[in-house]
């Protein structure tokens, strides 16, 4: 990994350079665990990191004995596993967030410090298709950043919809430059997505929409480029995703990341009202208070407009049909995993 | 930070465990879960990602929110057979307060330099911070508690191979 630091706050954000991993890694049963309710009830775990993910998927459901579980199966594969006669599907909410990110850097001939243009832009695009069609409906929608399982949701707290009258009535107090597009950026996971968006802003704000999409090669360079925040990105609006922990503070670990004076993902100058609602939240002990404050951060998000808020991208995982496994919202713990009569490892 | 479940009380009889799993698991984010799959914290999460009693079995907030009291649970092994006490936990903290930046999912997840420990009893222990924590609790998922061999003999975070702890919580 490396990091990038700055002094002033003191934020310092790790980035994965590469992987290392060895060819097995192998997790044996504690045998005195304390809440022995929970688990473990497998002896050994192997985790087989010299597969990839797509022999692996294919082996999980094409026979018994080679993989039990494959994390982070692609909606486009769903089906594959659903039609599996050796493994089946466990889908589950995760606390994970597709959102675009706005270059808010002032004095561009784009400007997305304007609120009326953050604002069309989520009024234009129709985030039902999105999950529909982009994601095969294995996501969520989501208002602002918190997902809606999470603490410190705002029950009213709507989604924007897709209202093309709405975006144009905002988007005509926008000094919009003739002639100019509107640049996205991504990576290549969600160019797809990205050109939805795009077709989207095309059809209902009537301007042009270029997606620049990320090589993978470059994808460390341009995560350092945001995290370190000294150049300005050529891009208007930066497809990104990103998870949380827990489902207690989603502001600390979402919303401070993309919008917070530490945030890596913060393109464009400190948000003073932002940091004085997380301060005041950070500062909070009393449970019911925090929640409210917490509350109060994804209201405000939602409506300075931003970032542009899309989904919460659900959790796929191909599990063997003798194995019993629960997916987590926010991590991957096998220690209530069970297999079950006539798996391979059993006979 | 909302609420915090109580652990479900432990079944009375333990099963064995059998059976191997083959898993593969692409997710970036891979080498966090083996973390939580081979150690444990204060507080961890359900299914839902709801905060879970886990090595904590109780806490409250004293002067303003600037004393954090939490309550160690009891009847605790190690794989190495030493029994967790408050102890465990204040070594834990005082190793990951040495480092600047030891969490790879943000910098929020520190505690504040100025933070200190102290054990009152073998299964009780106090954080004092120089502001009140709000997100303490929230801080303590992410707070890997170790056994002594962890640290005196094992790995130790990276510490003998990267000579640091940076990035490796």
């Amino acid at each position: 990994m490396i990091a990038v630091q700055r002094a002033k706050p003191f934020a310092c954000t790790w980035l994965i350079e590469k992987e290392d991993r060895t060819p097995e890694v192998v997790l044996e049963a504690n045998p005195t665990y304390w809440d022995h309710k929970r688990g473990p009830f497998v002896q050994k775990v192997v985790f087989r990191n010299s597969l990839s993910p797509a022999d692996a998927l294919t082996h999980c459901i094409s026979g018994d004995g080679e993989v039990d579980i494959v994390t982070e199966v692609s909606p486009a594969d769903a089906q594959r596993v659903m039609d599996s006669k050796f493994a089946h599907l466990e889908v589950h909410d995760a606390n994970r967030v597709l959102v675009g990110v706005f270059n808010r850097h002032p004095n561009r001939d784009v400007p997305l410090d304007d609120k009326n243009l953050r604002t069309a832009l989520n009024l234009a695009v129709d985030r039902e298709k999105i999950i529909r069609d982009g994601m095969l409906g294995y996501a969520s929608i989501i208002a602002s950043l918190t997902p809606p399982w999470c603490a410190g949701h705002p029950k009213d707290l709507e989604p924007f919809t897709c209202d093309p009258a709405a975006a144009k009535a905002a988007f005509a107090h926008v000094k919009w430059p003739a002639g100019r597009a509107l640049r996205i950026a991504t990576g290549g996971g969600f160019a797809a997505i990205a050109n939805m968006v795009a077709a989207d802003i095309r059809t209902n704000l009537g301007i042009a929409v270029d997606v620049m999409v990320g090589e993978d090669a470059g994808a460390l360079a341009g995560a350092r480029s945001l995290a370190e925040g000294r150049l300005v990105p050529d891009w208007d609006l930066l497809l990104n995703f990103w998870f949380d922990i827990s489902s207690e503070a989603a502001p600390a670990m979402i919303h401070r990341e993309f919008f917070g004076s530490d945030g890596a993902f913060r393109v464009g100058p400190d948000l003073p009202e932002f940091n004085k609602l997380y301060t005041d939240m950070a500062g909070e002990t009393d449970p019911a208070k925090f929640v409210k404050k917490a509350e109060a951060i994804d209201r405000f998000s939602k409506e300075e407009a931003l970032g542009l808020f899309l989904c919460s991208p659900k959790t796929l995982t191909a599990v063997n049909n003798h194995v019993k496994f629960e997916p987590y919202a926010t991590t991957f713990e096998l220690a209530e995993a069970e297999v079950l009569d006539g798996h391979w490892s059993l006979k | 930070m909302s609420t915090i479940i109580e652990a479900a009380p432990a079944a009375e009889t333990r099963r064995t465990p059998v059976g191997t799993l083959r898993v593969v698991d692409p997710s970036p984010l891979n080498w966090l879960f083996i973390t939580w799959n081979t150690m444990e914290e204060p507080i961890r999460t359900d299914h839902d990602g709801r905060a879970v009693y886990s090595m904590a079995t109780g806490h409250r907030y004293t002067h303003g929110g600037k004393t954090l009291e939490i309550d160690v649970r009891k009847d605790v092994l190690f794989q190495n057979g030493e029994p967790l006490t408050a102890h465990h936990i204040k070594r834990s903290f005082d190793e990951m307060q040495r480092w600047e930046a030891p969490h790879p999912p943000g910098t929020w997840l520190n505690f504040p330099p100025e933070s200190v420990a102290e054990v009152p009893s073998d299964h009780q222990i106090r954080f004092h911070f120089p502001e009140p924590d709000g997100l303490a609790l929230a801080k303590m998922r992410g707070f890997h508690v170790s056994s002594n061999s962890f640290w005196d003999e094992g790995p130790g975070f990276g510490y003998k191979r990267e000579g640091s702890g940076n990035g490796n919580w």
